[in-house]
């Protein structure tokens, strides 16, 4: 038990196994039990069987060829643009409270809702997934940057001026290493929304992706395939999360020696 | 020999637009001799950490000048290094590259940045620790660091802001004989701050006591004990009497802070 509290990458493995192992077993209990009606909910193996399916006969790897197309474009365009937005308003105060109280309602404004408009202007294909993905992750990556920016302590600052250090060499030296985490805690919050953007702006219109192959099992109440690319779904979010972990740790190994 | 430094009619207001402000510091002068050792001490609200800022030239003086080698002050300068109170190493990263920082920001290479920076290290006793990250390191060690890289730029003048305050007692008396000893080696100019009077007496060839709102210089004390000066030396009736006899001059002042803090 203490063995599983570790901070080591076997110990995060044995968790996260126990932790799926724990998930599928309620979930054939449920099926086994309470909710014996094959529309709403099939037990685990029969989703297993479609995803094998969809699998073999190439549905699979269409549908996700054109999702992860659309994330793999837009999603880094986002990070890159959202994080010069948020240097741009961590330097320039005017600039800053101008813009703050538009990306305040950016933020509020649920954009998925704007995604029937998107499919109307770019069309069913790319454009419209590429418009939607870059405006739900935009938001948090440039906050996170420019509060990032912004808390790099005063002190630092300053012996950093002590040095004679220009405007660029404390951003590069001093802010921008210490606002590193934040940001990537933002891309990690943004990756979250760019799927979920994703997949609604396929509901609303495409000719295929993960989006485009729910929308249809759910038509046709085929309950199966439908959860089969849910859980590719929830795959892709768990390896985006690690990989965006391994990341911060690769980027700020200072905090990794802090944990230990 | 070059580490001179005149402080010349110096003065600061502190002034929020459209407000009368705070007059942190008036008509301060005083000189610093090339490889001097001066503390300047007060309570708190005489101005101690910002004249130390207006000989870096972080902040602009309001009216009057410092200069440097007869030159005048208008930014920080790479004949001038200061070692702040605060942890100011930089967490990400490595002790080796904090102490070379000051090299990289004058455009050296990392290679020699570090090649330069490894003989500081030795200095201040971090051998071993260099690739180490700064929160492994206690304070007195961290402070140590800030001490080599403000020395690995090779400064004429030391600047050193209550960098001891942080720290415990025993550690404080360790580092203040530490910095004896480095001082000792290459004699450059220092200009300590502190509210320890005891420190100031023990390192210092002369004490500067400043005055309160606002800050002037009340009276300039040359301590003339023998050096090179011994741990001992603490406990000799002369450096009670220095000790007694400033702390005398600043001790109405603390009196009055501590109360006005109390009221307020």
């Amino acid at each position: 038990m203490n063995w599983l509290a570790r901070d080591s990458r076997p110990a995060a493995t044995v968790r996260l196994i126990i932790a799926l192992a724990i998930i599928v077993a309620v979930w054939e209990a449920m099926t086994r039990t309470v909710i014996t009606n094959r529309l709403i909910l099939v037990p685990p193996d029969d989703v297993f069987a479609a995803l094998v399916t969809d699998f073999s006969n190439g549905s699979l790897a269409k549908n996700s060829a054109v999702t992860l197309w659309e994330l793999v474009v837009s999603f880094p365009v986002a990070v890159v643009a959202g994080v010069a937005i948020g240097v741009v308003l961590a330097g320039n105060r005017i600039v800053a409270s101008t813009a703050e109280p538009l990306l305040t309602a950016l933020n509020a404004v649920p954009i998925v809702a704007l995604a029937p408009l998107f499919i109307a202007w770019l069309g069913l294909g790319f454009a419209s997934k590429f418009a939607v993905i870059i405006l739900v992750s935009l938001f948090s990556v440039i906050i996170s940057t420019e509060v990032g920016l912004r808390s790099a302590p005063a002190e630092f600052i300053e012996a950093a001026r002590s040095f004679n250090a220009s405007s660029w060499q404390i951003f590069t030296t001093v802010t921008l290493p210490f606002a590193i985490p934040f940001i990537v805690g933002g891309v990690r919050v943004a990756f979250a929304r760019a799927l979920v953007g994703v997949i609604v702006a396929e509901f609303f219109g495409s000719l295929a992706g993960y989006g485009n192959a729910i929308l249809a099992a759910g038509q046709q109440f085929n309950t199966a395939n439908l959860l089969a690319y849910v859980v590719v779904l929830g795959a892709l979010g768990l390896v985006g999360s690690i990989l965006l972990r391994t990341l911060e740790t690769r980027l700020a190994p200072w905090r990794e020696v802090a944990r230990t | 020999m070059s580490g001179s430094l005149g402080v010349e009619a110096v003065s600061k207001r502190f002034a929020p637009a459209g407000q009368l402000g705070v007059q942190a510091l008036e008509n301060v002068s005083f000189s610093v001799a090339p490889g001097e050792f001066i503390s300047i001490v007060g309570a708190s609200g005489s101005g101690k950490s910002t004249i130390l800022r207006i000989i870096d030239g972080l902040i602009g003086a309001s009216g009057g000048t410092v200069l440097v080698d007869g030159n005048p002050v208008t930014r920080p300068g790479t004949d001038r290094a200061v070692v702040f109170q605060a942890d100011t190493l930089l967490p990400w990263r490595t002790i080796l590259d904090n102490v070379g920082y000051g090299l990289r920001i004058q455009g050296k290479s990392r290679a020699e940045a570090r090649r330069l920076a490894r003989p500081y290290i030795d200095l201040v006793g971090l051998r071993g620790f260099e690739l180490l990250y700064p929160h492994q390191l206690s304070g007195g060690m961290r402070q140590r660091a800030n001490v080599a890289r403000a020395l690995a730029v090779n400064p004429q003048i030391l600047l050193l802001d209550e960098p001891f305050a942080a720290l415990d007692a025993q550690t404080r008396e360790i580092m203040q004989t530490e910095l004896l000893e480095i001082w000792n080696r290459d004699r450059k100019t220092v200009v300590l701050i502190t509210h320890q009077i005891d420190e100031a007496v023990f390192l210092s060839d002369r004490v500067i006591v400043f005055s309160a709102r606002p800050g002037r210089v009340r009276d300039i004390v040359p301590i003339e004990l023998p050096r090179p000066r011994e741990f001992a030396v603490k406990r000799t009736q002369e450096f009670g009497v220095y000790v007694e006899r400033i702390w005398s001059m600043i001790e109405d002042e603390v009196r009055r802070a501590m109360t006005s803090t109390a009221e307020t």
